[in-house]
């Protein structure tokens, strides 16, 4: 969360470089050293395949042999397919719905697992466990639960209308969706939510306890207003992870019933698969001008929190 | 799109390929020298790579270039059974020597791009049935070459419980008023009519798609007149397919209830269990039913669609097809490979034993019970690609098909098809 870390010349060791090089620039140059291997690595590895891929968008390459320039053609054609524009719909929805139930779940336990409770210790390490399993081993296992384990429990309750597979319902397949997502990726909201209200002082709810706050005034007084940056960073954070969903769709629904669940990112992937290369390559940055954009809107959210990622 | 020749002036980005793979080769010269070195001085043998992957029948394969190899002392065959992708071995310009490999939309794209050897002059392709010649050309063809030889023929119809048949007094339909009464007749008596397994959605593009599209039209005729016209223009998918696709849907409510959420497997295990009449799966599926009862007594029959039993075809496909890169390191000794193979003890022999059919004239195809039901159609030309097989994966058909067995809009789907055909067209990916 500190990742920013700006260069803080007051920690420098104190094996100090050559007085002929301290006259020059404040910064030790070893800063600059240690930035060289992931820059570039960074460049090597994300900068220049995602230049190689705009300049891609604007041609006909379909992935192999010769290819020409055709302009803008390509995002023309983009913004009038119903079925890109359906991906973008459903992408952006099930983000914003996630986000909002892996904070406010993440929140909750956390408030729970921060409690005087027993096993405290045991019981964070549990709930930390879905974020260690791979997605699409948790997508096939949800998968299984959803098409057969759940219809056989209804079903025996003698509750035929729940009796068939939540996946298999164009309507509703994005809320097993969400909810297998929502169920990995509370965790990490989870971790930090608990790092949020460890960081709030104990004296705080003593005080307030003594001037005879309930346990919910001072949770909606205290708690809430000292975690909001944590909120900020947990959303932001969220967002773009949900915006790229792939993996557990493709083990859930692999984007259906139909097309219903057609996450943008599997829209895309189609792209390498198909010889649809230059076509998908729009998509792609189109889709990253949008995760750009969306990402600032909430950057300027977090600088009027005095918070920083 | 793949062809080959002289960059066209200034560095282009093939070239630059060029030079890359310039410099690979110059690295790895060290290597296959010290690697020839073993053999034994200058004895002259050429090595071939011989792509042939299809997982099921590796050891065959390996069998097949081991015999090869003990039969003469010119070339050695390598097989190579690795299951990696082929697009980038022509892009490097290093392509199989000679290749065994599943002829489709995607292979065709190597015989359209003018990359492989004509091999019409073998007079071993003079030995093929024209009927599986022109599977070939259905999806690309450069200058009337022959480039690529049928070598295993498959065939996929509606996979039957002969003993659920016979008990309830059921004939094999031969028209779909026939096969809807069959169906009303094993739903009264408890039997599901027709398992589907839609949540994999391949087994819906392979089967109910292809088989309902193929008896009920004329698949191969309306895709010659749909590649060959422009964007917007030809016969449209909603007005040649609407009756048998719609017909096809109708059958929904004799599958069985839980249908969106089945998978492959539980296809196999339901069809195994001999709780199914019909399974509309490929003669791949028949190996994996028998794991759960061997014995059990299957066959196949060709779905009808229509009133008029001759309409009724059979999807075949291409499994398997020989074919020499022009890049290929020796030319001639992979005819030569190609040529015995060809032989139809050795071509015959493998598709007895595979559930397959040969493509070499008269031969007889598989005896195989489970499967000969099919044969009459092989032998009377009553055959097809799948229509699936000729829309580009770009188009999600098989989810389309998926979302339409689920909502029961058969049209709309036909609609989206062809919205989805004619901006393809106009981005002029299609050829």
């Amino acid at each position: 969360m500190s990742a920013d870390a700006p260069v803080r010349t007051g920690t420098t060791p104190p094996a100090a470089p050559p007085p002929t090089r301290r006259s020059k620039s404040r910064v030790d140059t070893a800063f600059y050293v240690m930035l060289l291997p992931a820059l570039a690595l960074f460049t090597v590895l994300i900068v220049g395949p995602a230049l190689a891929g705009m300049f891609f968008s604007v041609t006909n390459y379909v992935g192999y042999g010769e290819y020409s320039f055709i302009g803008l053609n390509n995002f023309l054609v983009l913004f009038t397919d119903p079925r890109i524009l359906t991906s973008y719909g459903f992408t952006i929805g099930f983000s914003i719905v996630t986000v909002l139930l892996v904070n406010a779940l993440g929140l909750l336990l956390a408030v729970g697992l921060n409690a005087k409770i027993r096993f405290k210790t045991a019981l964070r390490g549990v709930f930390f466990v879905p974020m260690v399993v791979s997605g699409i081993v948790i997508a096939y296992v949800f998968n299984y639960i959803f098409s057969n384990s759940l219809p056989a429990v209804f079903t025996s309750l003698g509750i035929d209308a729940w009796g068939t597979s939540i996946l298999a319902n164009p309507s509703w397949a994005w809320v097993g969706v969400v909810i297998v997502t929502a169920w990995q990726a509370i965790p990490s909201a989870l971790i930090i939510y608990l790092a949020g209200l460890l960081a709030i002082p104990e004296e705080v709810y003593e005080a307030s306890s003594l001037d005879g706050a309930s346990p919910w005034r001072q949770f909606t007084a205290i708690t809430l207003p000292l975690v909001a940056g944590y909120v900020v960073i947990n959303t932001v954070l969220g967002f773009k992870n949900f915006l790229n969903a792939y993996d557990i769709i493709v083990g859930l629904t692999d984007g259906g019933p139909g097309t219903s669940t057609y996450s943008v990112a599997m829209t895309i992937f189609t792209g390498f698969q198909t010889g649809d290369y230059a076509y998908q390559m729009a998509n792609a940055v189109v889709f990253f001008v949008i995760t750009v954009l969306i990402s600032l809107a909430q950057l300027r959210l977090i600088n009027g929190r005095g918070v920083s990622l | 799109m793949l062809v080959d020749g002289p960059p066209r002036g200034g560095i282009s980005r093939r070239s630059l390929l060029k030079i890359a793979g310039l410099g690979a080769a110059a690295g790895a010269l060290p290597l296959s020298l010290s690697g020839c070195a073993g053999a034994g001085g200058s004895s002259g043998t050429t090595s071939l790579r011989w792509l042939a992957n299809k997982p099921e029948v590796l050891a065959a394969f390996d069998e097949l270039a081991a015999q090869y190899n003990a039969s003469q002392s010119a070339v050695t065959i390598a097989h190579d059974g690795t299951q990696a992708s082929i697009v980038p071995q022509f892009v490097r310009g290093a392509p199989p020597d000679v290749a065994c490999y599943n002829y489709n939309l995607e292979t065709s794209n190597y015989v359209r791009g003018g990359v492989l050897e004509d091999l019409a002059p073998l007079p071993e392709a003079k030995t093929i049935n024209p009927a599986y010649q022109d599977l070939v050309t259905q999806y690309a063809d450069f200058e009337g070459q022959t480039s690529v030889l049928p070598w295993s023929v498959t065939a996929a119809g509606v996979i039957y419980n002969v003993e659920l048949f016979a008990d309830n007094g059921v004939e094999v339909p031969t028209t779909y008023a026939e096969l809807t009464a069959a169906c009303q007749k094993f739903q009264a008596a408890g039997v599901t009519p027709i398992y589907t397994t839609a949540a994999a959605t391949w087994s819906l593009l392979q089967g109910i798609w292809d088989y309902a599209t193929g008896s009920g039209a004329d698949v191969p005729a309306f895709f010659e007149e749909k590649l060959a016209a422009d964007a917007g223009q030809g016969p449209t998918f909603l007005e040649t397919f609407s009756k048998p696709w719609s017909d096809a849907i109708a059958l929904r409510t004799y599958f069985n209830p839980d249908f969106p959420s089945r998978q492959y497997a539980d296809g196999n295990l339901a069809m195994g269990q001999g709780k199914v009449a019909m399974y509309l799966q490929g003669p791949w599926a028949l190996g994996e039913i028998a794991k759960t009862d061997p014995d059990l007594e299957l066959g196949t029959f060709s779905l009808p669609m229509t009133e008029d039993p001759d309409d009724r075809a059979v999807r075949v496909n291409l499994d398997l097809a020989l074919w020499v890169p022009t890049a290929s390191r020796s030319v001639g000794d992979a005819k030569a490979f190609v040529q015995w193979l060809m032989q139809p003890d050795i071509c015959n022999g493998y598709n007895q034993q595979n559930l397959a059919f040969s493509p070499i004239q008269g031969a007889t195809g598989t005896t195989d019970p489970r499967t000969a039901g099919l044969a009459p159609y092989l032998e009377a030309g009553a055959i097809y690609q799948g229509a699936g097989t000729f829309v580009p994966n770009t188009i999600p058909l098989a989810n389309y098909i998926q979302g339409a067995l689920v909502d029961g809009d058969a049209e709309g789907m036909l609609r989206t098809l062809d919205a989805d055909w004619d901006r393809l067209a106009k981005r002029s990916a299609l050829s």
